[in-house]
C-alpha cells in the first residue's frame, strides 16, 4: 500500500524505515530511563486491566445458550452419517477393505499407487489398531465432505460477491489460527458431548484450505472463458458450475487434497475430548504411560493414511489418466472371493500384534538411550538453557549468576553492553547503513532487558514501527490496536512468553531450516533423505515426540523449544529448497555465461530470486510455531497455551476464547508483517 | 484394611436401601471411560454388574475434564473415579444446577504427597523424613530452578499443592508444573533409567508406583489447622507445613439416572472398590499387558462374594 509518506522523499533525508528504527529506539531508552520514576511504564499496572475475560465469558455463553438448540439439532442430524460411516467401515471385512483401497490406487495411479495402498492398510492391520482406525476414518469421511461443502459455499460466495473477499480471508485467517484447544469448550456445550464435537472442530480446520483454493481457482479462469459462456447465452449458475468450476478443477482438486489433510491432523485433538474409540484416543492413552514405542506405533498409523490419502487425491488433482477397470474388478473379486472362503476363520483384526514386539523394543531402546547419554544430554540442555533461552528471556543482567556463568552480573557490565552496541552501530551508520545500526542498538537494549521483561510501549512502538515498513499505515494501526485488546485483557506477560518461546524457536528453525533447505537444493541425494522425514515430522500426531524429548532434557523450557522446533521446521525447509531451485534457466545461463562460480551465482542469483519463497516459508514456520504453542504447553510451559489447558480443565469459555484470540492476535500480526515483507520483494524483483 | 469387609458392609447397606425397579432395560446406561488405567478396571466392574442385574452396558471414551457436560446433558449415565484433588469447575458447576448428581464416594483408599523413586535415598540420605530435603535440595537442582532444588509439581490446571508443601515447610524447592500425566511418567521414568534425583507431586493408587519403586516423604500429619493456622506444625509462620489431606474419590452421574433406571441407581451408589482390589487388575493390564475386559472378568469370576450382594440388594 502506498501512502503520501512513502511518495514523499522525508525531509530528514532518511527512509521509512531508518526513522520507525530511530522511534523505536527512543521509545525503548525513554521506557528504560524512566523505569525507576515510573514503574508502569515497564509493567503494565494490573489495576488497568479490564475484567475481559469475564466479559468474553458472559457473552459468549449467552449467544451458546441462544444457539444451542439449533446446533443441539445439527448434532443430532450428524450423528447419522457418522454412525453409517462408522458401521460401514467396521462392518467391512478387512480384507474387502484391503481390496477396495488397493483397487482405488490401481485406477487412480497405477501400479505404484496400489502397491502404497496395499502396504499402506497391511501395515495398520499388522499394528492391531484397526477397529480404531476404522472410526477414525468414519470421523475423516464425515468431516471432509462437510469442511468440502462449507469452504465451497464460502469460496462461491466470495467470487460471486467480490466485497465479500476481504471480510472472508479476515475469517479464514482466525479459523486457521485460533487454536483448536481454545474453542473446544464452547463447542462441547453447544454441540454437546460425543464425536460430533471432533468432527466440527475438523470441519472449522479443514474447510479455509478448500475456501481458499476455490476462491484462487475462480480467480484464475480466463475471462475468454468467462465470456464465451455469456456470449452463448448461459445463465450466471449454469456460468459458474458448468463452465468456470470445472475450468478450475485442478485448483480446488488441489484444495480438496489439502483439505483431507487438515482433517486428518485434527485426529488427535478431536481425541481429547473423547467420545470415540479412535486411534487418537490411543495415542493419548499410551502418550500418559510414557510408552514412546506403543504410541509411535499409533502415531505411525496416523502417519500410514495421511499419506496414502495425500498420494492418491494428489494422482486425482493432478493425473488425468485412469487405470484399466479392469484390474479394480479382478483386485475386488479376489478380495471377496478370499474373504468368503475364510469366512468362518477370519482373524479379528484386533488380535494382529506382528508389530508390538517392534514397538516395545523401540521402548525399550529408548530407555536405554537415555541411561547411557544422560550426561552430555543435561550438558546440552544446560548450556542452551543458561547461554542462550534464559539470557533472551529475562536479560542478561537478571540470567546471569554465579550459578550459571560463574560471576555476578554488575550495572557496569549493563553499561559495556550498550557501549559496544554503540560503538557497533556508530561503525554501521559511518559505513552508510544507518538502519542496520539502529537495529544492532535496539538489539542489544533487548537483549539486555530480556523479551518476557520488554516495557508494554516498547512493544507496541516496534509491532507499530514493523506494521508501518511491511504493510503501511493501516498494518501499524491495526497491530497497535489488536496489541492494546492483549494489554487490556491481562494476558499481556502470558502473551510476552508466548512470543518469546515461539520467537526463539521461529529463529532457531529458520537457521537450521534454511540449512537443511539450501543443502536440499544443492544436493539432491540430501532430499531424498530429508523429504520423508518432512512428510513424517508434518503428519506424525506430535504428542507421540513429547515423550523422548521429556525423557532427554526434562519438563521445562528447553523441551518445548525442541518439540515447537521439529514441527516448525518443516515448511522452511521445503520453502528455502523449492525457491532455490525453481530459479528460472534464462536466469542461470546468464550468470554462467558471465563466468561467475557456483557459490557466485547461489548468492547473487538464486538466493534473491528466492527470497520471497523463502519469506513465505519463514511465514509458514511462525504459523506453525504458534500452532505448536498449545501442544508444547503439555510438556509445561507458562505461556498462553497453559491458559487454554486451564481454561479446558476448568470449561472456563471466557479464558479459552480470550487466550485463543491473542495467540491468533499474535500469529496473525507476524504473518500480515511477513507476508508484507514478502511482497515487497516480489516488487523489487519484478514478479 | 477395611476396605476387605467393605463388600459385605455394603450388602447391609444396600438391604437397607430395599430393593428398585429395573426400569429402562432396553436403553443402554453409558458408563465414561477416561484416560487411566484404574479407572477403566473401576468402571468395567461396574458395568458387569450392572450387566449381572439385567441392564445394557456402553463404555464411552471421554475426557476427563470434558465429561461433565456430558453427564448433565444424559449423553453420560455416569461417571466412576472422580478424584477430589483433581477435577474441573465444570463439576461443581453442574452439581449446583442439580443437572449432575453424586453417587457417592468409591472407597478407594487414595494418596497424594511429595515422592521419589527409590535410588535417590542412596543420594539424599536422609529420606523418607523430609527435614533431609533441607540439605539436599542442591542435588535437586536443575537450569530452570537453580540455585534452588527442583519439584516436578502437578499440571498448573490441577492446582498446585507441591508448590505450597514447598512454601508452608520452607524447603528451598521450585516446583515446576508438569504440562501432563505422560509428562509426570515420563520424569519419573528417565530418573529412573538415569538414576538422577527426582522429587514429584504423585498419588496412589497408580501403576507406576509400583513400577518406578515410589516412595512418599514423610511430611507432618495433615490436620485442619495446619491449613488454616500459620502458627501450627514445623513452620510458625505459614501454612500447609504438613502432608497432603487424604483424598476422596467419588462416582457421580445424570440427574435422570434414578428415574429412569432405579436398580441402576442403587449398584451404583453402593458399588465401592478397593485399593488391594483394583490396583492388581491395573498390574495385570499395564505391566503384563492383560485386556480389561478379561482382567476384570477373571476378577469378576473369582470375588463374585465381593459384588453379587449389592446387585441381589438392588433387584431382589
Amino acid at each position: 500500500m502506498t501512502t503520501a509518506a512513502d511518495v514523499l522523499p522525508s525531509r530528514l533525508g532518511l527512509t521509512p524505515g531508518t526513522r520507525a528504527a530511530l522511534v523505536v529506539l527512543l521509545t525503548g531508552a525513554l521506557c528504560l530511563a524512566l523505569e525507576p520514576v515510573l514503574p508502569w511504564l515497564v509493567k503494565w499496572p494490573d489495576a488497568w486491566t479490564l475484567p475481559a475475560t469475564q466479559w468474553v465469558d458472559t457473552v459468549t455463553r449467552w449467544i451458546l445458550g441462544w444457539l444451542k438448540p439449533l446446533a443441539r439439532a445439527f448434532a443430532d442430524l450428524m450423528r447419522y452419517p457418522m454412525d453409517w460411516a462408522n458401521l460401514a467401515l467396521n462392518a467391512t471385512p478387512w480384507p474387502v477393505t484391503i481390496g477396495l483401497i488397493t483397487a482405488l490406487g490401481w485406477y487412480l495411479g497405477g501400479l505404484r499407487m496400489a502397491a502404497l495402498g496395499f502396504l499402506g492398510l497391511s501395515f495398520v492391520l499388522a499394528s492391531g489398531y484397526w477397529s480404531e482406525s476404522m472410526n477414525t476414518l468414519a470421523l475423516v469421511a464425515v468431516s471432509v465432505p462437510l469442511a468440502l461443502i462449507v469452504g465451497g459455499a464460502i469460496g462461491l460466495l466470495a467470487n460471486e460477491f467480490p466485497r465479500l473477499k476481504p471480510p472472508v480471508q479476515a475469517v479464514l485467517d482466525v479459523m486457521q489460527t485460533v487454536p483448536t484447544f481454545a474453542y473446544l469448550t464452547p463447542l462441547l456445550v453447544l454441540f454437546g458431548f460425543g464425536p460430533v464435537v471432533g468432527l466440527i472442530a475438523s470441519a472449522i480446520y479443514a474447510a479455509p484450505p478448500m475456501a481458499r483454493n476455490v476462491i484462487l481457482g475462480l480467480e484464475r479462469v480466463e475471462s475468454e472463458i468467462k465470456e464465451a459462456a455469456v456470449m452463448s447465452g448461459a445463465g450466471r449458475l449454469q456460468q459458474l458450475f458448468q463452465v468456470e468450476v470445472p475450468s478450475a478443477a485442478s485448483q480446488i482438486m488441489v484444495g480438496v487434497n489439502q483439505c483431507l489433510m487438515a482433517a486428518l491432523s485434527m485426529v488427535i485433538i478431536a481425541a481429547v475430548i473423547g467420545g470415540f474409540n479412535d486411534i487418537g484416543w490411543e495415542v493419548l492413552l499410551t502418550m500418559r504411560k510414557a510408552q514412546f514405542g506403543q504410541s509411535l506405533l499409533a502415531g505411525l498409523v496416523i502417519v500410514v493414511f495421511a499419506v496414502v490419502i495425500d498420494r492418491m487425491s494428489g494422482a486425482l488433482a493432478i493425473e488425468r489418466r485412469r487405470h484399466d477397470p479392469r484390474v479394480v474388478y479382478g483386485v475386488l473379486a479376489l478380495a471377496a472371493v478370499l474373504t468368503a472362503l475364510f469366512w468362518s476363520r477370519l482373524p479379528d483384526p484386533a488380535e494382529f500384534t506382528l508389530l508390538a514386539p517392534v514397538a516395545e523394543a523401540v521402548d525399550t531402546g529408548l530407555g536405554e538411550f537415555t541411561a547411557a547419554n544422560g550426561d552430555w544430554l543435561a550438558g546440552v540442555k544446560n548450556g542452551a538453557m543458561f547461554y542462550v533461552l534464559l539470557p533472551l528471556r529475562i536479560g542478561l543482567d537478571q540470567a546471569v549468576l554465579p550459578f550459571t556463568w560463574g560471576f555476578a552480573w554488575t550495572p557496569g557490565m549493563s553499561w559495556a553492553v550498550f557501549a559496544a552496541g554503540a560503538a557497533l552501530c556508530l561503525i554501521l551508520i559511518w559505513r552508510g547503513r544507518v538502519t542496520a545500526g539502529l537495529m544492532v542498538l535496539i538489539g542489544a537494549g533487548m537483549l539486555e532487558t530480556g523479551i518476557a521483561d520488554l516495557p508494554w510501549p516498547f512493544v507496541l512502538v516496534g509491532a507499530a514501527a514493523l506494521g508501518r515498513i511491511a504493510g503501511g499505515w493501516r498494518l501499524s494501526l491495526l497491530a497497535v490496536g489488536l496489541m492494546l485488546t492483549i494489554l487490556l485483557s491481562g494476558l499481556w506477560d502470558r502473551a510476552m512468553l508466548s512470543l518469546y518461546l515461539s520467537g526463539v524457536s521461529v529463529v532457531a528453525c529458520a537457521v537450521v531450516g534454511g540449512f537443511f533447505g539450501l543443502w536440499s537444493a544443492v544436493s539432491p541425494m540430501a532430499w531424498r533423505i530429508v523429504q520423508p522425514i518432512c512428510d513424517m515430522l508434518q503428519t506424525i500426531p506430535l504428542f507421540v515426540f513429547l515423550i523422548p524429548v521429556l525423557m532427554f532434557f526434562q519438563i521445562g523450557e528447553f523441551s518445548a523449544f525442541l518439540a515447537i522446533c521439529a514441527y516448525a521446521v518443516v515448511p522452511m525447509i521445503r520453502y528455502t529448497r523449492h525457491g532455490l531451485v525453481s530459479t528460472p534457466p534464462e536466469l542461470m545461463e546468464a550468470a554462467i555465461a558471465s563466468g561467475a562460480t557456483g557459490w557466485q551465482i547461489m548468492r547473487d542469483v538464486r538466493a534473491p530470486y528466492a527470497a520471497p519463497t523463502i519469506l513465505l516459508g519463514l511465514n509458514q514456520t511462525i504459523l506453525y510455531a504458534f500452532a505448536m504453542l498449545v501442544i508444547a504447553a503439555l510438556i509445561g510451559t507458562t505461556g498462553l497455551g497453559q491458559s487454554i489447558y486451564l481454561a479446558l480443565g476448568k470449561a472456563d469459555v471466557g479464558l479459552g476464547i480470550s487466550a485463543g484470540a491473542a495467540m491468533a492476535i499474535l500469529a496473525f500480526l507476524a504473518d500480515r508483517m511477513v507476508q508484507g515483507f514478502a511482497e515487497e520483494r516480489r516488487r523489487a524483483l519484478g514478479l | 484394611m477395611k476396605s476387605a469387609f467393605i463388600g459385605v458392609a455394603l450388602a447391609a447397606m444396600a438391604g437397607a436401601a430395599g430393593a428398585a425397579e429395573l426400569g429402562a432395560v432396553d436403553e443402554p446406561i453409558k458408563l465414561a471411560i477416561n484416560e487411566w488405567t484404574g479407572q477403566h478396571v473401576t468402571t468395567h466392574v461396574a458395568g458387569e454388574m450392572l450387566k449381572a442385574a439385567g441392564y445394557k452396558v456402553e463404555y464411552v471414551t471421554a475426557g476427563m475434564l470434558n465429561q461433565f457436560q456430558a453427564i448433565a446433558d444424559g449423553d453420560i449415565t455416569a461417571t466412576l473415579e472422580i478424584w477430589s484433588s483433581n477435577v474441573s469447575d465444570e463439576y461443581y458447576k453442574k452439581m449446583e444446577e442439580g443437572t449432575v448428581i453424586d453417587l457417592g464416594e468409591l472407597g478407594l483408599d487414595a494418596r497424594e504427597g511429595i515422592a521419589y523413586p527409590a535410588h535417590v535415598e542412596e543420594m539424599c540420605p536422609g529420606l523418607p523424613a523430609w527435614e533431609a530435603l533441607k540439605d539436599c535440595a542442591q542435588i535437586f537442582a536443575t537450569a530452570e530452578t537453580i540455585p534452588m532444588g527442583r519439584l516436578v509439581d502437578y499440571p498448573a490446571d490441577w492446582g498446585t499443592p507441591g508448590a505450597d508443601r514447598m512454601k508452608g515447610l520452607g524447603l528451598p524447592f521450585k516446583a515446576i508444573p508438569a504440562g501432563s500425566e505422560g509428562a509426570l511418567i515420563a520424569e519419573l521414568r528417565a530418573s529412573t533409567e538415569r538414576k538422577s534425583p527426582l522429587l514429584i507431586t504423585f498419588w496412589q493408587p497408580h501403576w507406576a508406583m509400583s513400577a518406578y519403586n515410589v516412595k512418599f516423604v514423610d511430611l507432618p500429619e495433615a490436620e485442619d489447622a495446619c491449613f488454616t493456622d500459620p502458627s501450627w506444625g514445623p513452620n510458625p509462620n505459614e501454612v500447609n507445613d504438613c502432608d497432603f489431606t487424604s483424598t476422596t474419590i467419588t462416582k457421580a452421574g445424570w440427574a435422570g439416572l434414578k428415574d429412569k433406571w432405579p436398580a441402576a441407581y442403587e449398584i451404583l451408589v453402593n458399588y465401592k472398590l478397593s485399593v488391594e482390589d483394583q490396583q492388581p487388575m491395573m498390574g495385570a493390564i499395564d505391566v503384563d499387558g492383560g485386556k480389561v475386559e478379561e482382567v476384570v472378568a477373571k476378577w469378576m469370576a473369582e470375588n463374585e462374594a465381593k459384588w453379587r450382594p449389592v446387585v441381589d440388594a438392588a433387584i431382589k
